[in-house]
Order: C-alpha cells, then structure tokens, then sequence
C-alpha cells in the first residue's frame, strides 16, 4: 500500500473511532456539564460534574480526554470534509491544513489541562 | 446533509470544553462554570445534544443497512441495530454517571 493511501486509512480509522466515541460517550457529557448542571437536574443538583468526574482521578481523566480528543477529531474531521463537498474543493488542502491544526493543538491542550490537574499523575 | 452538520455541533462543543478545562487549573473555575450558566451557552448546548444524538441514531441505523446480521434463515433488519445500540447508549450513559458522578 503507498505511504499517502496507508496514511489516508489510519486517517478515516482514527475518524471511525471518533465517531463511536462521539456517538456513545458525548451525549451524556454534553448532558452533564451543558445542561444538568446549569439547570440543576438530576443527577449534578448543586455540584460540578467537572469536578466530580476529575475527583476520580485516572479513570475521570481518561473519560474526558477520550470523550474530548476523540469528538473534537471526529467533529473537525467531518466538517472540514462537508465544506469542501459544498462548493470548497478548490481550498482542500488549505482546509485540511487548518482542521488538523485545530484538531492537534486541541488534543494536547486538553492533554495538557487535565495533566495540570492535582493527583492525575498520583497512584490509585 | 443534516448529518453531516452535526459534526460542526461536535466540534464547538469539543471546543468550547477544552476551553472550560482551561479555566480549571489556573484557578479560575467560577468564570469556567459561570461560562457554563451563560443562557446562550445552555441553548447552544441542548441544540449540541439533540443533533449528537441525531449523529448518533443515524449511524445506528446505517450500521444495520451496511452489515445485517445473519441468525439462521433471518437477516436483522436497521431498525433493530437501531434498537439495541439505543440500549447501548443507555447503558453506558449511566454506567459514566454512575461511576464518575454518583459514586
């Protein structure tokens, strides 16, 4: 297989996975911080799920940069592909560049922020 | 067409968290969570979820059109792989609140 097309599979499987991720773990994030906890519904009455989810170290860190990582790859990935399917063909590359930039400075940032946070790096 | 743009929701979502988590650790948790209680975010927020879960459903349903099972002389038809990843969904969205909130 040529470099470009093995490169292009990793790509597009990286995508699948995002999209289960998206798919199965981001609704009830989104649900939890979006909207339970700035209304006070069941089940973050009164308290932050950020906090509650990283109070659980390794597996709450884990939760959220697979959820974050995974979705934000996915969301990017998709979009920058329905802008060029909509007329931006002629700015692919320009677009792929952009995307992947976004999408790599976003994994680490969200790598970085939680690493920042004290007792992640702390045995069970 | 409209799957394809829940994808832009996924990715402000993504976004607009890596931002919030940003706030945490510098100490600056109130303007993360404050942020979280701006009106404009929560609507934008309850949009997020309705075209995620769209997003979602969809694929579900794609995924039994793509691959039915064989069970004997049956084939599964979309629908019920719609069916049991809905379950799915429910299953592991309860088992993170569950794990990660309740406990």
């Amino acid at each position: 297989m040529p470099k470009v097309a093995r490169l292009h599979a990793i790509l597009w499987g990286v995508f699948s996975m995002g999209g289960f991720i998206a798919a199965f773990l981001l609704p009830v994030l989104i649900y939890l911080v979006g909207i339970a906890y700035p209304l006070g519904l069941w089940p973050v009455a009164g308290g932050d799920p950020t906090s509650a989810i990283l109070n659980h170290h390794h597996i709450g860190t884990l939760f959220l940069f697979v959820t974050v990582a995974g979705s934000l790859y996915h969301g990017i990935f998709r979009f920058q592909s329905t802008l060029t399917e909509l007329g931006l063909a002629p700015a692919k590359r320009a677009l792929e560049a952009i995307g992947y930039l976004i999408i790599s400075v976003g994994i680490l940032a969200v790598a970085y922020y939680l690493l920042l946070n004290p007792g992640v790096l702390s045995l069970p | 067409m409209i799957r394809e743009w829940s994808s832009f929701f996924v990715a402000v979502f993504s976004l607009i968290y890596i931002y919030e988590l940003s706030l945490f650790p510098s100490g600056a948790k109130d303007s993360a969570l404050a942020l979280m209680r701006n009106p404009g975010i929560i609507a934008f927020n309850v949009v997020a979820l309705v075209f995620t879960l769209y997003h979602a459903f969809t694929w579900f349903y794609l995924i039994g059109k793509v691959q039915p099972i064989k069970m004997g002389k049956t084939t599964s038809k979309p629908w019920q792989a719609l069916l049991v990843n809905i379950v799915l969904l429910l299953i592991i969205s309860y088992a993170v609140i569950w794990i990660l909130v309740l406990r």
